[in-house]
């Protein structure tokens, strides 16, 4: 009953256009006003406690990392590089671009960021260059969704708080699926390309691409200075994080002089707006998760799904779809907040591994990014592209066989999450 | 420059130098915290500190948020609907959001003044627990303020709804969400 309740309650908030965070808000206080012995001071309390829990103090830090990198030249610097690696090859140029969008996420923990800091420049290069607009906004609105698999990614800071899963686990758990994606990519990119005769690039000297290489790099060390402090023990995610966003200051503003110091306060007050509306859903997503755990609904899910006789990889077909369906409406983080409370008890009970679960979600989240009616990725593209929505999504629908394939072989081969954490002897 | 807009510009400016303030003070607290860890000191007040101010920005954010309409929504639906329809839509969710927020105030107020009675101090910082939790109803407030503003546009058709129109506030903004 009361779960029924909270789940109309939070449907109707969420059709008449409501903020998602209040959304949420309000359906839990009701439902726990309505059904149970808890006082609005507990809910208060409970609000205001989410910033306080230290995994998602990482939250801000590495969004103020990203306005950085964003802003200055660094997503520039990283397609030069992968335009003089790649570029020579037929179809070149959008090789280069997809790998600028890998390169770019690893130091960014967001899709649509991604899509603004490569798409800005490559989309526009492309077309120069003779690629169709529709070819070109395809390529960036789904590679641009790497930003959320390769690590840093907000979506696992918020999946492993929430489940308490170890941040550092969940990342390096990414890169290998990743890196798959990219290559696949890569090759339907190949095999386009021959079909439809695509542009080559001039061919780097070893000179020019050792030099595209060394401007590159201070970005992509980002990358090596997360994973490899937070595995060589010298500091937490969330510090990694905050030495992420100094770095990325210090790049930006000195070492590459894209930003001045007086632009600093722009991106702060940005960066800052930014944590602050996805904190707000987070808080209300905790108290749902609240008054979901005191009215026992996961247990009861739980119990159902398991009295269906469901074997793991059923449960997995139900939890795919679920996910995709609520990734169209909804951006990942809310999807992930809202769901992951109702699933991961059941998924721990089945057996599932709680990474390989988390790499999964990002999965289905990256395809809701680029699916109608709610794609983020969709609407960023058009607006850095220029063009109609629907032109974007003509555009990115064909490319989502790859990430389909990509998402069926992670889903029913966890060994493709877990290998390299275990290799390096962290699971 | 009539007096109110010149109070409501202040309380724009206010919200904005705060939020930057506060970003850029808990990454270099942080930043400070590993960078002396690894001469072996730091401060015991330096987590506590942080995470208050994690909580002041964000709950500052929020308002903010309402003004330059980034609170994420569902849209879909509302903006199909017939403009007479439309408006009434947008009241009944900009009200919904007002009892929101006066739930949250309520149960805010009556923490900070069971706090008050308690009298006690923040574990690591020299501060009464009260003070530094009192911006839960002080934001819940500003929220209101915020919702009011809203619904007033609204009501008079200067706004339809509470989130911008997809594309026109995206554009190069992609550090949003996700």
């Amino acid at each position: 009953m009361s779960a029924l309740f909270l789940l109309a309650i939070l449907f109707v908030c969420l059709t008449i256009g409501m903020p998602v965070a209040i959304s949420l808000g309000l359906a839990s206080i009701s439902t726990i006003l309505l059904f149970a012995d808890q006082s609005l001071l507990s809910l208060a309390q409970r609000f205001f406690h989410t910033m306080q829990i230290y995994p998602l103090l990482a939250v801000p830090f590495f969004i103020l990392a990203a306005t950085f990198m964003t802003t200055g030249g660094v997503a520039k610097r990283m397609i030069d590089f992968a335009n003089a690696l790649v570029g020579h090859f037929r179809g070149g140029l959008a090789m280069a671009a997809l790998l600028g969008c890998a390169f770019f996420s690893a130091v960014s923990g967001s899709a649509p960021a991604t899509v603004v800091a490569v798409g800005g420049v490559m989309i526009g290069g492309m077309i120069n260059s003779g690629y169709t607009p529709r070819f070109a906004s395809g390529i960036i609105c789904n590679a641009g969704t790497l930003g959320i698999l390769i690590p840093p990614s907000l979506v696992m800071v918020i999946y492993g708080a929430v489940t308490e899963t170890s941040i550092g686990n969940l990342f390096i758990a990414g890169m290998l699926p990743g890196l798959i994606l990219t290559l696949a990519m890569m090759a339907t990119i190949a095999i386009i390309a021959k079909r439809q005769d695509l542009p080559r690039q001039p061919r780097a000297t070893l000179r020019e691409l050792l030099r595209a290489g060394w401007e590159a790099l201070w970005g992509l060390i980002l990358l090596l200075i997360i994973l490899g402090g937070i595995y060589a023990g010298i500091f937490t995610p969330t510090e990694a994080a905050a030495v992420s966003a100094v770095y990325a200051f210090l790049i930006a503003v000195f070492v590459y002089r894209d930003i001045r110091l007086n632009d600093v306060p722009k991106v702060l007050t940005e960066s800052a707006k930014t944590t602050a509306m996805l904190m707000f859903i987070i808080a209300n997503a905790y108290l749902f998760a609240f008054v979901l755990t005191t009215e026992q609904i996961p247990q009861a899910a739980s119990e159902w799904i398991i009295s269906l006789g469901l074997p793991p990889w059923g449960f997995l077909i139900v939890v795919n779809i679920l996910l995709l369906v609520f990734g169209n409406f909804m951006e990942p983080t809310s999807v992930v907040l809202i769901l992951t409370p109702i699933i991961f008890p059941i998924a721990t009970q089945m057996g599932i591994d709680p990474i390989h679960l988390g790499v999964m979600m990002v999965l289905n989240m990256q395809i809701g990014l680029v699916t109608p009616p709610v794609g983020l990725n969709l609407f960023v593209t058009a607006s850095v592209a220029k063009t109609s929505m629907e032109e974007v999504i003509k555009a990115a629908v064909p490319w989502l066989i790859v990430l389909f394939t990509v998402l069926i072989l992670v889903t029913y081969i966890p060994w493709i999450s877990l290998i390299v954490p275990s290799l390096l002897g962290v699971l | 420059m009539s007096t109110g807009l010149l109070i409501r510009n202040t309380i724009d400016r206010l919200e904005e130098g705060f939020m930057a303030v506060s970003l850029a003070f808990m990454t270099l607290l942080t930043f400070t915290q590993v960078v002396l860890r690894e001469f072996g000191g730091g401060w015991v007040w330096s987590l506590e500190a942080t995470t208050y101010t994690f909580g002041w920005m964000v709950l500052v954010g929020m308002s903010y948020g309402v003004r330059t309409k980034s609170h994420i929504a569902v849209d879909l639906f509302a903006k199909k609907l017939p403009p007479p329809i439309r408006r009434i839509v947008a009241l009944t969710a900009v009200g919904l959001c007002l009892v929101y927020c006066g739930f949250m105030f309520y149960g805010g107020s009556i923490f900070v003044d069971r706090l008050m009675m308690l009298g006690n101090n923040a574990r690591d910082i020299p501060l009464p627990r009260w003070l530094l939790t009192s911006i839960i109803p002080v934001a819940f407030m500003l929220l209101t303020y915020r919702f009011l503003e809203l619904a007033w546009a609204i009501n008079k058709g200067i706004e339809t709804g509470l989130s911008a129109d997809h594309g026109a506030h995206r554009d190069n903004k992609g550090d949003a969400e996700t």
